[in-house]
């Protein structure tokens, strides 16, 4: 791991970042390593634009005790995206807590890979880990692999994962198209609300309200 | 709950013996030990085998040479000498009643509860006992003839039905699938056959029992299945092993072949030697299983209890190539002492409409490592297919593991994927109410896990519901974590 890629946080401290990837020469996370130590409390969260082709790597170790994590992410892909989304969390003390969200929709010649591993070690008793990973899958080219992990060690914890890989509701659809909305507004409505779980992660009220008129813009121009 | 009496309950089990670790005396034939070409010619000539088989199994151990051991499961596999394995191990005949099962033969399969006699047999069931290398008897062979149905040893298949075995051997699972398929391929044994022509619904249960007896052996099950047009039959697999310190290897391959609109289903009780609480002897199951829903509408459901054997390296796995073809996979995996276990399923959906559905249920105690391995794979042209997975992890005791590693890929627009997966252990709360009620430790954490457990126990046949219950009780009596 290279040293200026890898965040420390010593007991107490926070973290918030926000890492929104629109530019087509970035291709991956300036921070690729976070250590937690006792106490603290790391928040991200990852947006990859439309054009964005990308290989997120992020390592989380739980280095002390009752630390918490939370990672979100949202990935958008109407072209011909390649994004790759690795999330390594390591639960290897007792009383840490970690949450991850990532919904993505794929559509064009999109390729997703989403590979999520929770490791529990031995003595990581009281450990909450949870994952989940949401895809919508707009077209017939498009490809979505999901492969979320838990290897557990421990047993008195609290993990799942969840996985999905599906389309648009067609029954809400017709619910709203019923009521005089037309198609695009209505599927626009549809991922909006998709992927909008994520923003309420995002604790900052400015930020959150910054980030979700962007993804809308995004969203809106698939 | 009082520290002690959990001790002792741990102790309890710890001790619980093998209920099937005896071992049958019976004069037994043997061929030499090693695997060569000449080997799999010996094997061959002893089972009177066409050219065009022992030709198939040349084949196989030519491409198993150059194939190394799968290294990607969960697992830790002690090295296993290939050469240090007897291929063949059967009981003598009695050349006085060539026709007639050697009595010590018949009491054993009685003592595990498989009847071979007709009348006394449970009504209902057929069976195919497989002792060693070879088959001992089927029964009920003439009330399925009657049928049309054919369900007898594979070696007896090759023999009377050449062209269906030809036709069907290796379309699902290819020769060189894996490094197992491949070896099973070149020397496999026994197992049996079963067709069900057009039409028609099995009127009983087909089973096979798999019994390890001899020292030394490894035994290589083959199991052909094959459900011909709207036809239906229920298919159960159990298999035990004596008590030994070494460890057996047993590597099978089961084909199924599921024509338009029939419904197969399959259902296994695993209780190999799962080897001792140090992890000495038992046991290594790696198997390859896989169905073909190769019709329109048909159906394939694997229920699998797994029990036993040191190492578990198993996935049955349904192929959905025809349209609105569906498939069920349910299974309760029981880990404990030093057991190993990384099982699950594969279901590749090719047809418009093909529905498959995964329960699993992974249990570990002891210090056993339980993972659950799945692929759910929505191909281009799988219009509206569906998957539902639900794979969840009880654990007992703080030095067991329990994982999980599901892969799913869609390619397909309109096909929708769902994975969803929980780890926990059974929690103080659940115990001490039953405890308040009066329901003693041991018998609650039975009923716990029972009723964790049951959503994919009422899949099975009733008459292996009841043993699986009793096994999953022996399991895991009173390992309260």
């Amino acid at each position: 791991m290279e040293g200026k890629r890898v965040i420390t946080l010593s007991s107490g401290d926070s973290l918030q970042r926000v890492f929104m990837l629109r530019e087509a020469s970035v291709t991956s996370l300036p921070v690729e390593h976070l250590v937690l130590g006792a106490g603290s409390r790391a928040d991200i969260t990852i947006v990859v634009m439309p054009g964005v082709s990308c290989d997120v790597r992020l390592t989380v170790d739980m280095e002390g005790v009752n630390a918490g994590c939370s990672i979100q992410g949202i990935y958008l892909c109407p072209g011909a995206e390649k994004v790759r989304i690795a999330v390594d969390m390591n639960h290897r003390v007792p009383l840490c807590s970690s949450r991850q969200l990532f919904k993505g929709i794929a559509g064009g010649s999109s390729k997703v890979d989403f590979y999520g591993k929770i490791i529990v070690s031995k003595d990581a008793q009281k450990t909450e880990a949870y994952q989940e990973n949401h895809n919508l899958l707009l077209s017939d080219d498009a490809r979505v692999n999901s492969r979320p992990q838990l290897e557990i060690y421990a047993d008195d914890v609290k993990c799942s994962h969840g996985a999905t890989i599906g389309r648009l509701n067609e029954e809400e659809q017709f619910y709203m198209r019923s009521r005089g909305i037309t198609l695009h507004e209505a599927r626009v409505l549809q991922m909006i609300s998709f992927v909008s779980p994520v923003f309420s992660h995002i604790p900052e009220s400015a930020v959150r309200e910054e980030l979700e008129s962007e993804v809308e813009r995004a969203v809106r121009s698939m | 709950m009082d520290e002690k009496t959990e001790k002792d309950i741990l102790q309890d089990i710890a001790s619980q013996e093998y209920e099937h670790g005896f071992v049958t005396d019976v004069e037994q034939e043997f061929i030499p030990k090693g695997l060569n070409e000449d080997i799999i010619r010996l094997i061959s000539s002893k089972k009177h085998e066409p050219q065009w088989l022992l030709d198939f199994r040349l084949d196989a151990f030519r491409r198993w040479q150059k194939m190394k051991m799968p290294a990607w499961a969960h697992l830790q596999i002690p090295e296993i000498d290939f050469q240090d394995i007897i291929y063949y191990a059967a009981p003598k005949k009695d050349s006085d009643r060539p026709k007639e099962i050697d009595p010590e033969l018949e009491k054993t399969f009685d003592k595990l509860g498989i009847p071979l006699n007709e009348r006394a047999a449970l009504a209902g069931v057929a069976v195919d006992a497989v002792f060693d290398s070879v088959s001992v008897t089927t029964t009920f062979r003439k009330a399925l003839a009657d049928k049309g149905i054919i369900f007898c040893s594979f070696s007896e298949a090759v023999r009377e039905h050449p062209d269906l075995v030809r036709k069907y051997l290796a379309s699902v699972v290819p020769v060189g699938d894996n490094f197992y398929a491949a070896l099973n391929s070149a020397v496999f044994s026994d197992g049996s056959f079963c067709y069900i022509p057009k039409g028609v619904r099995c009127p009983m249960e087909l089973s096979s029992y798999f019994r390890i007896n001899a020292k030394g052996t490894g035994q290589f099950e083959r199991t052909l299945i094959v459900a011909d047009e709207g036809s239906y039959v229920s298919y159960m697999e159990g298999c035990t092993a004596p008590m030994r310190d070494e460890n057996q290897l047993h590597a099978a391959v089961v084909e199924i072949v599921v024509e338009k609109d029939a419904e197969v289903k399959y259902s296994t009780v695993q209780n190999w030697y799962p080897g001792d609480a140090q992890g000495r002897g038992g046991i290594f199951n790696f198997v390859t299983k896989r169905g073909i829903c190769k019709g329109e509408g048909s159906h394939l459901s694997w229920t699998q209890v797994e029990t036993g054997s040191a190492i578990t390296w198993k996935y049955p796995s349904t192929i959905l190539k025809g349209d609105n073809s569906s498939s069920e996979f349910y299974s309760v995996a029981v880990t404990n002492n030093m057991q190993q276990a990384d099982t699950g399923t594969k279901m590749i959906h090719i047809g418009k409409n093909t529905r498959s559905r995964i329960i699993s249920k992974g249990i570990s105690a002891g210090r056993s490592q339980n993972s659950y391995r799945g692929l759910v794979k929505m191909l281009p042209g799988a219009d509206n297919a569906r998957n539902y997975s639900q794979c969840d992890s009880l654990l007992i005791g703080d030095r067991c593991g329990a994982h999980t590693f599901p892969d799913i890929q869609n390619a397909s627009r309109t096909a929708v994927v769902e994975h969803e997966a929980t780890t926990s252990k059974i929690s103080e709360d659940q115990l001490f109410y039953c405890n308040q009620r009066g329901i003693g430790p041991e018998e609650a954490v039975g009923l716990i896990v029972n009723g964790y457990a049951r959503e994919v126990l009422s899949k099975l046949p009733m008459e292996f519901a009841v043993e699986a219950q009793k096994l999953l009780q022996v399991s895991l009596e009173g390992s309260v974590g």
